[in-house]
């Protein structure tokens, strides 16, 4: 193998797939990249076995092959070379870098110890907006659960449907969904769920103006766009019907600023409990009051003036559950729907006259013991 | 013609009367002859025994002695050199104020006293045969003085039955012994019994280093300086660091202003103190010593029985308690590494002022004076309390590591946890209960018929738990609403555990007082962070903060340690850095 690319290409190579090298692994290959010279140019590729990342960066290749290396030296190295043309050579089982009078070796290992990446084939992908793409992992995937019992919930739900398609995660706590009416062409009807990992390499690699290939080969995911493909294994398992959980019936409608909302739920915070965090909120008609009493630490009172006719209802929430919920709402006011202390409140932008943006949160109360 | 039916008994009668209050066995004569010792202001006291004290005792002092005159004296019973005024018997201190052991002794064995005063030129040696006095001669001997007791009980037959063998003789006199060194560390005691020798304890500063000397075992170095005043009443002392308490045999010493006595409320009082922190059925080592007013204690209900009548015992109690319960809370009480601890130095004071004792006999606790030497040693017990916000990570994703001033502290996570929630869980009951997360899919359990009918019993205790739980018919319940103690909860799992522990039993739901402590020592135990989660630095900070907020921050549930310290002293040891060491 051997190849000249510019300090500026290594680098950026090696910045996109690094990210996906497991910092700690007991499989000594992983924490390799590979280096795949093509005549169109050098392939990069990293792998946590759950989620790959593979780029192409341009290069002029002269001898094609293959090597696999040490990310992090590499990363480090290029970062600390002058900005001259790089040439890259093999020697056996070591990679060498030559750049002006720098001159490096590094022992890397050969390319058939790297795990081969999934294969999933892009024949049948169809397309997405990259800036869809994204609005949907940015409102959705902070919900996903951290608790490992239940790995369904550990991923995202990505639905695809007839010209729309949607994200929604959900601890069980609380639930983030947002729909989206598509441009997906030649999309089939399907339902995936999806690491957060994978996403978080989707949202950071690939830019609102792509044009990305998605494709699902087996039990894996593909995005491509031109130079740049993410894989992921897929959640194996049912989601939960969530839809079914999501109340229709809530009777009781507020429309609250949300920076206000938010402030006052952040101020109330402070003096919340560090366990559950419980705040309590009392709606009445045109306004609200947040109340916090804490044994052992004191008390919180602060009220808001907000659009509400309702009955007066009183139900509590961990604070910092509404602070996510409300940290992602697109809108300066929020419409906050509930019907009983022990149901679920849900929470939904206000958009601009003749806009929609479906997109829904959704908290569990807590229950109030006095 | 009248008869004289009431006579005056004669002296020796009254003796031997009056012996078969106080000279119950040879341990109540080395008892009664080792406290005047220590009233003569002995700094050492050998005592030798032969066929457990049934053919000899020897008690021999180096304290003032006494002049031919007073040694007469103290042979007859009630002539007593310790009191002078009624005034003084209120508040005495010293033991053998009764002035009556001596001639008890003497009234049923063949004794002999040798004594001298350092001011008089000659000893006194005076023979006494069952009571009556054979014979009174100049004796050549050091100051001091000598009481050599032989065939007790040679003429009160009755009496000498109830002798048990010798090594329970002697067993009970070495106990005797043992009280006595540990109320007096600054006393060098020995005891031989048919030459063998069973004590042998130089003087010592203070009482910890006395402990350390009579059981040269691991034990004294697992014992944590107490001390702790309320309401009048002062409690000091050793007790032993729950990680180590044990089943079994163990030590429990209590002392009232200088005396020992024996009082189950009082041990059971300090083991309430334990509480939590130790596993069911260890039983810790522990030596108090309580300082009161003299007014609220009577010691004197039978003076050869250890036996003591406080004024108000509930108080005592909950002071004791609360004097054990402090101590563990203290950075001393948890577990450490440290193979050679630095000998505990006891809590610094002199006793108060008793009416007028010998000063240096009732030093009973080392004063930071008599310290000195030792450099920083002196004073205060080192605190290896964190010191602003330790620098903390996480290894082997079960233990988190914080840097202190005096070493590192080991955490693990798990133990950590189940402590803050246990507390939690306790002080929420108090107030009510604590929220439970009411649950967008609410979890479907199936239970035993046995778990459901404690399920539907302990209902309304498990909502207060937070886990609000309603029957769906059959053995099958819906839980609505858990409490959701940390990000990596598993709500079903923990109410599953929970519930089969209580249905059936556990080592930790058995240990527990009431059904309070039941549900939250399972729910802590079971909901706890589990070992093998990676934690993040928030994460670790703020149960770290929160375990330290605690009150029993070094001990877990279980009664096992939460921490382990491994002190920069220990590093330095096994580093052979001694040399370079501040301390210890």
């Amino acid at each position: 193998m051997n190849f000249t690319i510019t300090r500026q290409n290594l680098h950026s190579g090696l910045a996109a797939v690094s990210a996906s090298i497991p910092s700690k692994t007991t499989l000594p290959v992983l924490s390799n990249i590979l280096f795949e010279a093509r005549e169109d140019g050098v392939w990069m590729s990293g792998t946590d076995l759950d989620v790959a990342v593979r780029v192409k960066v341009p290069a002029d290749v002269k001898e094609q092959g293959s090597l696999t290396a040490p990310g992090k030296k590499l990363q480090e190295i290029t970062r600390e070379l002058p900005d001259q043309p790089v040439e890259v050579t093999t020697r056996g089982d070591q990679i060498e870098l030559k750049c002006g009078r720098s001159h490096f070796k590094l022992n890397g290992l050969p390319a058939e110890e790297f795990p081969t990446l999934a294969s999933v084939d892009f024949s049948d992908a169809w397309d997405v907006e990259g800036k869809d793409l994204h609005a949907l992992i940015h409102h959705t995937s902070f919900a996903v659960s951290t608790e490992e019992s239940r790995p369904i919930l550990n991923g995202v739900l990505w639905e695809l449907r007839d010209g729309e398609m949607r994200m929604v995660a959900t601890n069980g706590h609380r639930l983030a969904r947002m729909g989206i009416p598509a441009g997906t062409s030649g999309a089939p009807s399907a339902d995936f769920i999806v690491p957060p990992a994978a996403l978080q390499q989707v949202q950071r690699l690939f830019k609102d103006e792509d044009r990305l290939s998605v494709a699902k080969s087996g039990n894996h995911l593909g995005f491509r766009a031109e130079r740049t493909e993410v894989f992921t294994r897929l959640i194996e398992g049912t989601y939960p019907n969530y839809d079914q959980v999501i109340p229709r019936d809530s009777d009781k409608l507020a429309i609250v600023d949300k920076k206000a909302l938010e402030s006052a739920v952040r101020r109330m915070a402070v003096v919340a409990s560090d366990q559950t965090h419980r705040i309590r909120m009392m709606f009445e008609p045109g306004r609200v009051h947040l109340n916090v009493l804490t044994p052992d630490l004191g008390e919180g009172h602060d009220e808001l003036e907000i659009g509400y006719d309702g009955e007066e209802l009183e139900i509590g929430f961990n604070a910092n559950y509404l602070l996510e919920v409300l940290r992602y709402m697109p809108t300066d006011e929020v419409k906050i729907a509930f019907k009983a202390p022990e149901r679920a409140a849900t929470m939904e932008p206000v958009p601009a006259d003749g806009e929609t943006i479906d997109y829904l949160c959704l908290v569990m109360p807590l229950r109030l013991l006095d | 013609m009248s008869t004289r039916r009431i006579h005056v008994l004669p002296d020796a009668v009254a003796n031997q009367i009056a012996a078969g209050e106080v000279v119950e066995r040879p341990a109540s004569v080395v008892k009664e002859l080792v406290e005047n010792a220590l009233d003569a202001r002995a700094t050492r006291i050998d005592i030798a025994l032969e066929q457990g004290g049934r053919r000899r005792i020897r008690v021999s002092d180096d304290g003032t002695g006494m002049g031919r005159e007073d040694a007469l004296l103290s042979l007859d019973r009630h002539a007593t050199s310790k009191i002078t005024t009624a005034v003084e018997l209120r508040a005495v201190r010293t033991f053998g104020f009764r002035g009556e052991a001596l001639p008890s002794i003497a009234a049923v064995s063949r004794l002999t006293i040798e004594t001298r005063e350092a001011e008089e030129e000659a000893g006194t040696r005076i023979g006494v045969n069952g009571g009556g006095i054979t014979g009174v001669d100049d004796a050549a001997r050091q100051r001091g003085t000598t009481i050599d007791v032989r065939n007790l009980f040679f003429n009160a037959p009755a009496r000498a039955k109830f002798l048990k063998s010798v090594a329970a003789e002697t067993r009970a006199v070495s106990e005797v012994v043992t009280t006595l060194a540990l109320a007096n560390p600054r006393v060098a005691f020995t005891l031989t019994s048919d030459e063998r020798t069973l004590i042998e304890v130089p003087r010592a500063g203070d009482v910890a280093a006395r402990v350390a000397a009579l059981w040269p075992g691991p034990e004294a170095g697992t014992l944590i300086p107490l001390s702790h005043s309320e309401r009048g009443v002062e409690v000091l002392g050793l007790v032993q660091r729950p990680d180590v308490a044990r089943p079994g045999l163990r030590r429990a010493h209590l002392f009232v202003n200088g005396r020992p006595f024996r009082s189950p409320a009082v041990v059971r009082a300090a083991e309430r103190g334990y509480r939590t922190t130790i596993p069911h059925g260890a039983r810790p080592w522990m030596f108090l010593f309580l300082e009161m007013g003299g007014g609220d204690v009577d010691v004197n209900v039978h003076p050869a029985k250890a036996e003591v009548r406080f004024r108000e015992e509930g108080p005592v109690l909950e002071v004791v308690e609360s004097a054990v319960r402090g101590t563990l809370q203290g950075d001393a009480s948890s577990a450490t590494f440290d193979a050679q601890l630095a000998a505990p130095v006891m809590a610094v004071r002199e006793p108060r002022p008793a009416t007028k004792p010998s000063a240096d006999q009732m030093a009973l606790f080392a004063t930071a004076s008599d310290q000195g030497e030792g450099g920083d040693a002196a004073g205060a017990q080192t605190e290896i309390a964190p010191v602003g916000r330790p620098r903390l990570w996480q290894a082997l994703r079960t233990y988190i590591m914080a840097e202190t001033r005096d070493g590192l502290l080991i955490v693990d996570q798990h133990s950590a946890h189940e402590r803050v929630l246990f507390e939690r869980l306790i002080r929420a009951f108090e107030r009510g209960g604590q929220d439970g997360q009411r649950l967008l899919f609410p979890l479907t359990i199936r239970l035993t018929r046995a778990e459901y009918d404690l399920v539907e019993e302990l209902g309304s205790l498990l909502a207060r738990a937070g886990f609000e739980v309603e029957g769906f018919g059959g053995d099958t319940v819906i839980v609505q609403a858990v409490p959701n103690p940390h990000p990596y909860f598993d709500a079903e799992r923990s109410f599953r555990e929970m519930v089969h522990d209580l249905t059936n039993g556990s080592e930790l739901s058995r240990s527990a007082k009431n059904q309070h402590e039941r549900i939250a020592s399972v729910f802590a135990c079971k909901s706890a962070i589990k070992s093998g989660q990676k934690l993040d630095a928030r994460e670790m900070q703020e149960l770290f903060d929160q375990l330290f907020a605690t009150e029993l921050p070094h001990h877990d549930v279980h009664g096992r340690p939460t921490i382990v310290r491994l002190s920069t002293a220990e590093l330095e040891r096994r580093f052979d850095r001694s040399g370079t060491s501040h301390g210890g």
